[in-house]
Order: structure tokens, then C-alpha cells, then sequence
């Protein structure tokens, strides 16, 4: 062996993949954004369930004569917060299995003893193992009455539970916790290679121009196509669910904890229902993506984060154990997890099934319009990277023409190093800023923001040998430009904050957090350190990052709403909040087109100061408790307002846009 | 069919920055073979893709079998056949399964489509071929099967890009003379290839294109005798210095290159 040949054709290799800056994501930033970003929605999916399961009380109810339990309804009562004592009525068996009641108390008296004195009694704690909110009641039901048995004294009751849960039923639960979110996995998995394979690998093997020069009409080729994905996913889901349902049920069997269960095959069979239209979604969706690539790898990079993606709805909806209705009904992923749910519970509402499988197949409708609008044979057939860009090809798609440029960038601009630096960024976030914000709030987010964030854009420019103000574009704004940023940094607040409110409310403990966070009860921090340190340090560091090298790398390479998208997902995505997610990426969106609009950093920096600082100000003064109080009419007056507001903003960015001429020299501070 | 079989008038296409093609006009008629040679970058695939609908065009019209290709590109389909050097094959199919699925994609089923199959065998001499996978069959077999199925709804135009690329001689001779034979049908067949002497040997007519323009057009003879060339190469290579003598070409684009 030639160790000289071996190193060189490894120096070879590495230095061939490590060019390719879409495998370097997949490889190394991906994972290092996926997996915390998984970690902490789970934990705060598990946190959200705990707390409203630990705030709603349990509705049990006492069987047996009164003189034997008194004790125990002294005690029951005695936990007013946990325990709600129902009148007994005849039947309560059948409520705790109908589930109008949470769990029964049976006492049967002891036998007198030859003394005289009474017996020991026997309690029976009744509940259904197949519903959590009955287990939570025998455990609380177990802690109260405990808790009346004095410590040493001979016990005038003794305790056992009983489960009324039919075999049927407890296999369906055990099902529902593992099926449903591993057949989602399975349908997207079972969807992926042949996505690629009808798509990318289509092209890869030179049939592309064969197929495009017949007389089919592209979107009878893609649903073809769509549909075989779809026939084998389903497969894999199929297959996935018997399999899972057997092993799982058998296994437990073996280890002797799951003899009183039973497949309900019934149930197993009616998940079908689900799994069809789930896989025609998730084939859609994966077939448009894979629409998009050129090869067979670049179609497995893009898919990589869909399916992940795809895994994220699912997962909090296992987690969650969300009621299916209203909203998760509808929310993609989502509403297909608790479905396949309750399809395993037996607590099938048809109606609810109705929107969820009507909207998973206009969902799925809606990708295959989208996959016959990518599998475009002027993009798939043109090799040059600008005309078959991203952007480009999002314009056509969009019915545009011409439609907006990119904006004209530094070379050393573009959207791999703005995916590297948000990485990189994620990653410190994750591992470094949050466990030092935790060991301490304000001192941690100084040093996050400042060193970590600012510095990072600092070390940016110094690597692309550029000064820091031209990598952050900051430049003087016009008078026009600062009037636009303060108006919609004083409304788009409000704005964001009713519409989360009305269409995707958090929960009461996530709002108390935040509020804690902004301004802890203790009084500790006065009204001018908190603005420093969250309105003044994140408009200056948050905004140098994402709409400094971030945007502008991203705006290098997508058109500039797209990349303006882009970017307020990732800012959205960098607070690491499921509930805040929707409206900080919102907020994000509105700060990036600022910034494009302006052609300068600080009309955002400007929205941004704004936008904090009025939140953290009517936090401390105690308005936001007051807002929320306001009457419906009320809110939606000041809704309008704030909207009117923020369009005049809007305007005078916009207006001062066009005004100016993008290539003209700016005025530098 | 009153007029030419294909007729390109002032055909434009832009890719980002670069012009791949840029005002051709040309026209063939049926029972001709036109040839349309030049080099990389010329333009030739470029117009062939927009002549079988796979291209829009910038400006300009192509026209087949008297249909406007842009404005009803699935009955111009239903026309004519394409053909590439890659033979695009489906690689897990038969070839009687390729052929009978483009079959019933233009409209052929049941006793005529596998009348027509059989006959294809015996015009192309598949014989054995038809039945083994596509990934098992040689470059030669793999362009016959691909002729069959380009020919299988016996179309009134035939486009072939570059069909001779990555074929030994007999495999090419082979192709020429399924083209000669498919002339006399009264076939319009449009060609393009950048070997010269093949298009020499094969064409009626010949379009020189460079650098997505149409340099000069007509038959080998006239295009030799015009230069004083004794070869198409070398009347080629003469009109070529003559135009980057007025008009020299820019550094080579990183721009669009159509493949």
C-alpha cells in the first residue's frame, strides 16, 4: 500500500465534499440546529401538557356508607385544588368508563371484630388506565388518602386500585401513545426515496426530455407520479402499523405487563382511514420539493429538512395530547397524529374527522399544484445557476416575469454563509447562551448579545475583510425612513399581539413566563435596565446579526421577499419558542423588509428599539394585563387603529425606497 | 399539409444574460432531412428543445405540422418524435414495456399498439432485445429501442438531438440509415449533430449555427462551393474566422448552457 496514494485521495475527497456547501449544511449545521430545536419544543410541548393537567382538578366520587367514609371524604375534601367530590350516584363505574367521572371511591366495611370495634376496610380505587386523566386521579386519590392513614397506627381502610378498562381498550391506548406519530414517521419515510426517485432521479437518468416531449399534460404526469409516492407510502404506513401493533402488544405480553391487552384490530384497521390521505399530503409535499432539485443528492439535502419538518407537527402532536379540535384540526401533520390518536382511543367525531381528512387532502391538492408548477422543463433543463435559481424560479412560479432582482450584494454575501452563521448562531444559542442566561438572566443575555451575537458579526466582516458598517449596511436614514420605523415599531406590537391572541393563543403559564422574564415580580430590575437589556441590546446585536449578514447573504440569492421570509423564520426559530414562534417570525419578516426597504440597518434597528421597549414598558406599568381585559369591541378599535398606524409606516419605508435611487451612494454615519 | 413540415421564424431564447438563441429563422419540409451543425453553445439543442415544446420561446414562433408549438405544445406533441443521445430509457422497464407505456401516452392501446410493437421489432431488428431490461442492453440496443419508441405513433416530423453521440460505427450507420429510410416515407426529419462529415453524408439541407445565430443555410454542396471548401469543415471553419474577425466573441460566459 502507497500511504502517499491513500493521502492524496483523501485530501482529494475531503476537499470535493466540503466544497459542496449544501452537504456541509446538511451534515454539520442541520443537526446542530435540528435536535435542540426538537429538544426544547418537546420539553415545552411536555411542559405546556403538565401544567394545564396539573390545573384542572379531578371529578371523583365516593361509593359506600357514610359512616365508613367519612375519613375519606374529610380527606378528599381537604384537597379542594386536586380533587373535586361528586355526588355518588348509582352506576359510577360506567361514568369512570364513560369518562364523566375521573375515578370512584368503593369502600366495602370491614368486618366487626369480636370486640366490638370496626373492621378494616377495604378501599377500592376505581379508574379507567386507559385515560390519563383518570390515572392522575387514582394518583392523587392515592397521595389524599394516604395521607389519612396515621403513620404507625393500625389502618382503619386498606387500598387497592382497579382498573375498569377493557383489554380492548387499554391495547388502543398503549397504541395511541407509539402508532400514530411512528405511522406518520413511516408514511414520510415510506414517501421519500421514491419522491426523489420520480423527481430528481428522473433527470438524473436522462428521461426527463422523453417524458417532457410527450403529449401529457404536466399535471396528469405529476399526480401519476405523486400517486405511485402516495401507494408507497401508504404501504410502508400499512405495513409500519401491523407490524408496530403485533410487536408491541406481543412484546409487552411477553414481559407479562401488557396481559390485559388486546390488539383492537378494529381500530388498527380504521387508522387506514388516515394513512391514505396522509401519504397523498406528505407525497405532495415531497414531490414538489424534489421538483425543485437538479439531482439526485441536492433532492436528498432538500428533503432532509422537510422530513424533519414533517416530524415536528407530529411529534408535538404525540406530545401534546391536544384535543382534536378547532385549530389542530387543522394545522397540517398535526391534525393527521391526534386523528390516528383518536382513531385508537375509539373517540372517533366525525365531523372533526371530516375537516381533518377534507383539509389533509386539499393540503396535499395544493402541494401537487405546486409540484406541477416546479416540474418546470425550462428550469430542470437549463444548467446555468442564475436563470435556474431559486429566486428565478420562485418568479415564475409566482406567474412574475421580470419581478423583483436580487439585491445587489457583496460578493461576499451569500446564502451558505448566512445558513453557516445562523447555525453557528443556533448552536452557541443552545449550548452556550441559554444555560448562561439560566445561571443568570441579565448577565447572560449581555454577554450572549454583545460578545456572542456581535461578535460574531464582527468576526464575519473581519474574516470577509470588510468594515462592520458595510457588512450591516449602516447607513444614515433619511428623516422619512425614521418616521416610517417609529411608527411601525410603536403599532406592529399590537398588531401581532391580537392576531396571535385570536388565531394562535398561548397558553396562561407561557404568557406568565414570558411577563416573569420581561419583568420578574421581585422588582429587581428597574424600568431603564430592562429596556437596556431588552429592547436597546437586542435591536442593536439581534438586528446586526439577522439583518446584517444574514439577510443580506440571503438577499444575494432569493428575491427580496423571499429572502425577507427566510430570514423571519430564522429569527423566529433563533427564540427558541413554540408559542412565540409564529409571532416573532412575523415580527422578523416586518423587520427584514424594513431594512430591504430602506437599504439601511437602522430604520429596523429603529422598529425593533420600538417594539421591545413599548412592550417592556407597558409590561412593568401593568397595561398588558389591562389590554387583555379589554372588551371585544375595544380590542378590535384598537386593532384597527395599530393596523392603520403600521400601513402609514409601511408607506413612508416604502415611499422612501422608491425615492431613492439603491445604487446611490448612502450617507454613512 | 400545405407548407413546410417545421418552419422556425426569428426564434429568440434568453437565458439570464445570454442569448442561446437569437433570431433563427429556418424551415423544413416533409421527405427532408435538414441538418443543423455547430459547435458547443451554438443553439442547436436549444432550438430542437423549443421545436418539441420543452422550451418556451423568448420572441419568435416554431412551428410544427402547421401548429404553433408554444400555443398548443400537446398536439405538436402528438406529432412528432424526439430523440436524444441519451436514449432516455427507463432502466427497470422492458423495452416492451417503454414501448407500450409511450404508446398509450399517444393514444395507442390494445391489438394496434402491440401490432405496432411488433412491427418496430421487425424494422429494427429488436428481436430478443425487447424483452430484456433497458439496464441490460447495450448502447446500440438501448438507441434502438429508443428509435422504436420515438417512431411508435409514426409521426409526421422527426427531431433528433445529437442521436449519434457515444455510438460505434455500426450503431451510427445503422441510425443513418433508419433516417434515410424514414426520408422516403416522407418523413421531415431535423438533425443536429456537431460531426460534420455525418451531416455531409446524411442531409439534404444544412444550417451552420454560431453562437445562436444561423450563419448561412443550404445543401452540403452549395455551402462548399460558396467557400471554395472542399470539406463542410473547412467551409465551417472559414465563415467562423470571418465573424470573429468583425465581431469577436466574449470571454466565455459562466452564463446559460443548455443541456
Amino acid at each position: 500500500m502507497k500511504a502517499e496514494h491513500v493521502a492524496l485521495v483523501y485530501a482529494k475527497e475531503l476537499r470535493e465534499t466540503l466544497r459542496d456547501r449544501r452537504t456541509i449544511i446538511v451534515m454539520v449545521l442541520f443537526p446542530l440546529v435540528v435536535y435542540p430545536l426538537l429538544s426544547i419544543l418537546a420539553a415545552q410541548v411536555l411542559a405546556s401538557k403538565e401544567a394545564k393537567q396539573e390545573a384542572r382538578p379531578s371529578r371523583v366520587s365516593i361509593g359506600g356508607p357514610d359512616a365508613d367514609t367519612a375519613d375519606i371524604r374529610r380527606a378528599i375534601e381537604s384537597t379542594p385544588h386536586t380533587l373535586i367530590l361528586v355526588p355518588s350516584a348509582a352506576g359510577g363505574r360506567a361514568q369512570v368508563v364513560a369518562g364523566t367521572l375521573d375515578a370512584l371511591v368503593e369502600v366495602r366495611p370491614g368486618v366487626r371484630a369480636p370486640d366490638g370495634g370496626a373492621g378494616t376496610a377495604s378501599v377500592d380505587i376505581v379508574f379507567d388506565g386507559a385515560r390519563e386523566e383518570s390515572q392522575r386521579a387514582r394518583d392523587r386519590l392515592n397521595d389524599a388518602l394516604g395521607q389519612a392513614r396515621p403513620v404507625g397506627c393500625e389502618p382503619r381502610f386498606t387500598m387497592a386500585d382497579q382498573s375498569v378498562a377493557p383489554r380492548a381498550k387499554m391495547g388502543g391506548y398503549v397504541l395511541s401513545k407509539i402508532l400514530p406519530l411512528a405511522v406518520i414517521l413511516m408514511v414520510v419515510l415510506g414517501a421519500f426515496y421514491p419522491a426523489i426517485d420520480v423527481t430528481a432521479g428522473e433527470r438524473e437518468r436522462g428521461t426527463l426530455e422523453t417524458i417532457l416531449s410527450s403529449p401529457i399534460d404536466r399535471f396528469d404526469l405529476m399526480t401519476g407520479k405523486v400517486l405511485a409516492v402516495a401507494t408507497l407510502a401508504t404501504l410502508s404506513g400499512v405495513l409500519n402499523l401491523a407490524s408496530l401493533s403485533v410487536t408491541l402488544l406481543k412484546g409487552l405480553a411477553l414481559t407479562g405487563a401488557g396481559t390485559a391487552l388486546t390488539i383492537p384490530w378494529g381500530r388498527a384497521l380504521a387508522t387506514l382511514i388516515v394513512i391514505v390521505p396522509a401519504s397523498f399530503q406528505f407525497a405532495s409535499l415531497l414531490v414538489a420539493v424534489g421538483s425543485i432539485a437538479r439531482s439526485f443528492k441536492e433532492a436528498q439535502n432538500l428533503l432532509t429538512p422537510v422530513y424533519f419538518l414533517c416530524f415536528m407537527p407530529a411529534m408535538v402532536a404525540a406530545l401534546g395530547e391536544y384535543p382534536l379540535a378547532g385549530l389542530p384540526a387543522l394545522v397540517p401533520g398535526v391534525n393527521v397524529t391526534l386523528l390516528a390518536r383518536d382513531l385508537m382511543l375509539a373517540k372517533l367525531h366525525p365531523g372533526t374527522a371530516a375537516v381533518v381528512l377534507g383539509s389533509t387532502l386539499l393540503y396535499g391538492g395544493l402541494c401537487l399544484a405546486l409540484a406541477t408548477r416546479l416540474y418546470d422543463s425550462e428550469r430542470l433543463l437549463y444548467a446555468a445557476d442564475d436563470a435556474g435559481s431559486f429566486g428565478g424560479w420562485l418568479q415564475r412560479l409566482l406567474g412574475r416575469g421580470g419581478g423583483a432582482a436580487p439585491v445587489p450584494a457583496s460578493p461576499a454575501d451569500d446564502a451558505a454563509r448566512a445558513a453557516a452563521l445562523f447555525g453557528i448562531g443556533y448552536a452557541l444559542l443552545y449550548f452556550v447562551f441559554l444555560p448562561l442566561q439560566k445561571a443568570s438572566f441579565a448577565r447572560g443575555l449581555l454577554i450572549s448579545q454583545w460578545v456572542g451575537l456581535l461578535g460574531m458579526v464582527w468576526l464575519y466582516a473581519r474574516l470577509s475583510a470588510r468594515r462592520l458598517r458595510d457588512v450591516l449596511r449602516f447607513h444614515m436614514p433619511t428623516a422619512r425612513d425614521v418616521a416610517g420605523a417609529l411608527l411601525v415599531g410603536l403599532s406592529a406590537w399590537v398588531v401581532l399581539a391580537f392576531l396571535v391572541e385570536w388565531v394562535f393563543p398561548a397558553p396562561q403559564e407561557v404568557v406568565d413566563r414570558l411577563r416573569d422574564m420581561v419583568t420578574p415580580r421581585d422588582g429587581s430590575r428597574s424600568l431603564v435596565i430592562n429596556l437596556f437589556l431588552i429592547a436597546v441590546t437586542p435591536a442593536i446585536c439581534e438586528e446586526a446579526l439577522f439583518r446584517g449578514p444574514i439577510l443580506r447573504g440571503l438577499a444575494a440569492r432569493f428575491a427580496p421577499a423571499t429572502a425577507a421570509v427566510l430570514t423571519g423564520i430564522l429569527f423566529g426559530l433563533f427564540h427558541m419558542d413554540l408559542w412565540r414562534l409564529v409571532p416573532t417570525s412575523l415580527l422578523g419578516v416586518l423587520l427584514s423588509w424594513v431594512a430591504l426597504a430602506s437599504g439601511t440597518i437602522v430604520p429596523a434597528m429603529i422598529v425593533h428599539l420600538m417594539n421591545n421597549g413599548v412592550l417592556v414598558t407597558v409590561s412593568q406599568l401593568g397595561g398588558d394585563d389591562r389590554l387583555s381585559k379589554l372588551s371585544t369591541p375595544a380590542q378590535a378599535a384598537l386593532f384597527v387603529a395599530a393596523l392603520g398606524v403600521l400601513t402609514a409606516g409601511v408607506l413612508l419605508l416604502r415611499g422612501s425606497r422608491s425615492a431613492r435611487n439603491v445604487a446611490e451612494p448612502t450617507r454613512e454615519l | 399539409m400545405a407548407g413546410p413540415a417545421v418552419a422556425v421564424k426569428d426564434l429568440v431564447k434568453v437565458f439570464g444574460e445570454v442569448r442561446a438563441v437569437d433570431g433563427i429563422s429556418l424551415a423544413v419540409d416533409a421527405g427532408e432531412i435538414y441538418g443543423l451543425l455547430g459547435p458547443n453553445g451554438a443553439g442547436k439543442t436549444t432550438t430542437l428543445r423549443i421545436l418539441a415544446g420543452l422550451l418556451a420561446p423568448t420572441a419568435g414562433r416554431a412551428v410544427v405540422a402547421g401548429i404553433d408549438v408554444a400555443a398548443a405544445p400537446r398536439a405538436a406533441k402528438l406529432r412528432l418524435g424526439f430523440l436524444t443521445g441519451t436514449t432516455g430509457l427507463y432502466a427497470r422497464l422492458t423495452g416492451r414495456e417503454v414501448l407500450t407505456y409511450f404508446g398509450r401516452l399517444h393514444g395507442l392501446r390494445g391489438a394496434p399498439l402491440a401490432r405496432r410493437v411488433d412491427a418496430l421489432c421487425d424494422a429494427l431488428a429488436l428481436g430478443p432485445l425487447i424483452d430484456r431490461r433497458c439496464e441490460a442492453l447495450s448502447s446500440g440496443g438501448k438507441q434502438r429501442i429508443s428509435i422504436a419508441r420515438a417512431v411508435l405513433h409514426d409521426p409526421q416530423i422527426l427531431i433528433l438531438d445529437e442521436p449519434t453521440a457515444g455510438l460505434d460505427v455500426l450503431a451510427s450507420r445503422f441510425l443513418r440509415d433508419f433516417v434515410r429510410a424514414e426520408r422516403a416515407r416522407g418523413k421531415a426529419v431535423i438533425f443536429s449533430t456537431h460531426y460534420l462529415a455525418e451531416a455531409e453524408l446524411l442531409c439534404d439541407r444544412i444550417g451552420l449555427l454560431y453562437r445562436g445565430r444561423l450563419l448561412r443555410e443550404g445543401t452540403p454542396a452549395a455551402l462548399r462551393a460558396e467557400r471554395s471548401a472542399v470539406s463542410l469543415e473547412e467551409a465551417f471553419l472559414g465563415l467562423v474566422e470571418e465573424l470573429e474577425a468583425v465581431a469577436p466573441a466574449a470571454p466565455p460566459s459562466t452564463g446559460g448552457q443548455a443541456r
